[in-house]
């Protein structure tokens, strides 16, 4: 017997071979009688002999150690202790401030900025304690309460070196500044600050930076030439403060003197929003690592105000051919602005009245008259007519508004006397804003019965202060008059119920400024606010102008278009009386 | 000297440690460990590549996967890593407390609220485990913590950590 073999292919089954049974030394049988015998076709075994590979499946086990990225950070410097506060005056440690308000459970964060891109700077800034937790840590001390949004705009401005609070007036923009400049300050990363403020506010942000960090040494820089060098040369006080007028004067003397500063603040930062002006000239050219500005109106007539601001903040931010949404966008990470609707929902309600007052019959006629010759002359001037004859007119009409140049009378005066005694008969204080000082003199005259006061750029700083100083304390003065210029920005009058503005300013930013000297944080009650307008003047129809253009800084703020302006621009001057502008004329 | 007292005394040099992970769907699971000194300010910081595990590995490790993986294959790295050394290292994960054979630093369990039937001691808003291990030093750690929870909630801390690590997540 033999065996055979049978090989498969490629489509075949696996190969098999095959074994005859001689390979598998089959039993022989050998029978009863003798024979041998063997079966003819021993059984074949088919058995596959090319057996594929069983699949092995490695299951490695976790690596022994992941990868790890360390960070180490200074050791904080030891904090230096607070001088106690004047026994018996308001103080109130952050965690009881932070409690004593509405959602104080809310934690102000330190996040890195998107300019910071270097993740161990970003770590830096997220490990970082909360706000509240810094400053229960340092143990400083707050006069009131702070809100919750106070504590989250000191974490906005703490991380930036470009950085602009543009809170709604009242909010609080320089207690914020204040606070962040102190842990600044404390923490070691600030040791040469400069607070720059109109000149009006000096006093007041002594006196505010006295009451929120009290113990930092500040220098006021005024004086003769000689003082201001010794003052701008102390080498041992964090914080200088000037007003921008020294500031300007000084420029030379700060670049003769290598100062540099760790950190510059402005107050009320729109006076830098002209990029050509002396005064930005002078504030761009600082030496400094950050750059912090506050204004409650960052875009006070045009974007290119913005601009200007940026030009001190970040330069080359932005700039005047970019639109609304693009400045938007540019600017986002770089500005903070919060509105009383927004963060302040247990803020007292202001009340808005429009008083339209009806002109006396011998007022009436001289306002005809003025206005008729007036339109007349500009008519006749034709192409020679410019912004200037215009704005004469507006001023010399809005002045007959407040009182008869002929005969003395006033509408206004008589409401306005009406309102004030009611004012005085319920102890409530009022204040009343003209752009006119010479205004301002007559009604002081005319309202001597409850104690009037004047508050204007013409008096000094001293009897300014002075003044406010009797207006608060005393119950004889129960009006303050002030004017838009001196009277509109940084003085906290919030124990006044009532805003009379006797004559409307060009710009409403202005005027929403004026108003929030009273409608702010601490006022106790509402704030009723009168715009007074006469009838069928000149103020209603300017009234009406700035009611449709008013938009344009939140449309900015907000990030959405928006028109271009929010004051009064030339062609609005000259619409006024139904003339062409010169350049349609020339046209 | 009361409890305050004590921690007063040693303040200057005091540190602690705060361990925990952050899980990302995308990347696998992040380990994150601050040192803070003691009024929570951060000294130093350290996190690990995304740990991914695979179905093959949880079937494998089975039950022991969270202990081996937190304890000491992140958690271990991450003590190796630390230059100070700090009082207590305080987590907020059960699974992380397995990487008490791995170091020599006590660790403690917080978690916030009183924990019904669990041995330690309320700190604050907090409730502190010592680790078995740990238990005979309860009262040296309650202590230190002492300090520490003068200025910061005990579990805030690990807030950060994940922030961080959430950042460095998306870096």
């Amino acid at each position: 017997m033999t065996g055979n073999e049978q090989l498969g292919n490629a489509n075949s089954p696996p190969p098999v071979r095959s074994f005859g049974g001689a390979a598998f030394r089959l039993p022989q049988i050998i029978v009863t009688d003798g024979c041998e015998l063997a079966l003819p076709t021993p059984p074949t075994l088919r058995l596959p002999v090319a057996m594929p590979a069983p699949a092995v499946t490695s299951i490695a086990p976790l690596p022994p150690r992941p990868r790890v990225q360390s960070h180490f950070f200074a050791r904080p410097v030891a904090l230096p202790p607070v001088a106690p506060q004047p026994a018996g005056g308001p103080e109130v440690v952050a965690e009881a401030a932070a409690k004593a308000c509405r959602g104080a459970d809310r934690r102000a964060r330190v996040a890195p900025p998107k300019d910071v891109v270097k993740l161990s700077e970003r770590f830096y800034y997220l490990l970082q304690p909360d706000l509240q937790t810094m400053l229960r840590g340092g143990k400083l001390t707050f006069p009131r309460p702070p809100f919750p949004f106070q504590f989250e705009g000191m974490a906005f401005l703490l991380p930036r070196h470009s950085a602009v609070l543009a809170d709604e007036m009242g909010l609080g923009k320089s207690m914020q500044a204040i606070s962040s400049i102190r842990l600044l300050v404390r923490s070691g990363e600030a040791r040469r600050v400069l607070v720059v403020c109109p000149k009006g506010l000096v006093t007041n942000w002594a006196r505010e930076l006295a009451d929120w960090a009290p113990e930092l040494l500040v220098a006021v820089i005024d004086g003769d030439p000689g003082r201001r060098r010794w003052q701008w040369s102390l080498p041992d006080v964090p914080i200088k403060l000037a007003n921008y007028e020294v500031l300007v004067r000084d420029r030379d003397l700060v670049a003769e003197l290598g100062l540099a500063f760790d950190l510059v603040v402005l107050d009320e930062a729109q006076r830098i929003k002209n990029k050509s002006s002396q005064t930005n000239r002078a504030i761009v050219s600082l030496d400094r690592r950050r750059s912090w500005a506050l204004t409650g109106t960052p875009v006070e007539n045009s974007a290119a105000d913005l601009v200007g601001i940026f030009e001190f903040v970040q330069p080359g931010q932005i700039n005047d051919r970019m639109t609304p949404k693009a400045m938007a966008g540019a600017v986002t990470d770089h500005i903070l602005r919060r509105t009383k609707d927004k963060v302040l929902t247990e803020m007292p309600p202001r009340l808005d009245r429009d008083a339209r007052i009806e002109l006396g019959p011998e007022q009436r006629e001289t306002y005809r008259r003025a206005e008729e010759e007036g339109v007349l002359r500009l008519a006749d001037m034709g192409r020679e007519a410019t912004i200037q004859h215009v704005f004469e007119l507006v001023l010399r009409l809005k002045q007959i508004c407040n009182f008869d140049t002929a005969t003395g009378e006033s509408a206004k005066l008589e409401r306005l006397v009406a309102e004030l005694e009611e004012v005085q008969a319920s102890g409530r204080k009022a204040l009343v804003f003209s752009q006119w000082v010479e205004t301002l003199g007559r009604l002081r005259k005319e309202l001597a019965f409850c104690g009037a006061l004047e508050y204007h750029g013409g008096m000094s700083t001293t009897a300014r202060d002075e003044a406010i100083r009797r207006f608060k304390e005393s119950r004889d003065h129960s009006v303050l008059l002030l004017s838009y210029g001196a009277g509109a920005v940084g003085l906290n009058l919030q124990f006044s119920q009532y805003v009379f503005l006797f004559d409307r300013w060009w710009n409403p930013a202005v005027e929403d400024q004026a108003i929030n000297r009273a409608h702010r944080i601490g006022a106790a009650g509402a704030v009723t606010v009168t715009r007074f307008l006469s009838a069928a003047t000149i103020e209603e129809r300017i009234d009406e102008v700035l009611r449709r253009k008013r938009d344009l800084s939140e449309a900015i703020l907000s990030q959405a278009d928006g028109p271009t302006t929010a004051g009064l621009t030339a062609d609005d001057m000259f619409s006024l009386f139904e003339l062409a502008p010169p350049r349609r004329a020339a046209a | 000297m009361d409890m305050q007292q004590q921690a007063d005394s040693g303040l200057a040099g005091l540190s602690f440690g705060f361990l925990t992970t952050l899980e990302s769907p995308a990347h696998g699971l992040f380990g994150g460990y601050l040192v803070v000194d003691a009024l929570g300010r951060p000294l130093e910081f350290h996190c690990t590549a995304p740990v991914k595990v695979s179905r093959a590995q949880q079937i494998l490790y089975g039950p022991t996967l969270q202990g081996h993986l937190h304890g000491r294959q992140v958690g271990g790295a991450l003590l190796a890593e630390g230059k100070a050394t700090p009082a207590v290292v305080l987590t907020d994960s059960d699974a992380m407390l397995h990487v008490r054979p791995h170091t020599r630093l006590p660790v403690a369990l917080v978690r916030r609220g009183a924990a019904e039937q669990a041995s330690g001691f309320a700190m604050g808003a907090a409730f502190v485990s010592p680790h078995a291990d740990d238990a005979a030093r309860a009262e040296e750690i309650e202590a230190q913590l002492a300090a520490l929870a003068e200025a910061v909630d005990l579990c805030e801390p690990f807030e950060r950590i994940r922030a961080a690590l959430d950042e460095a997540a998306r870096h």
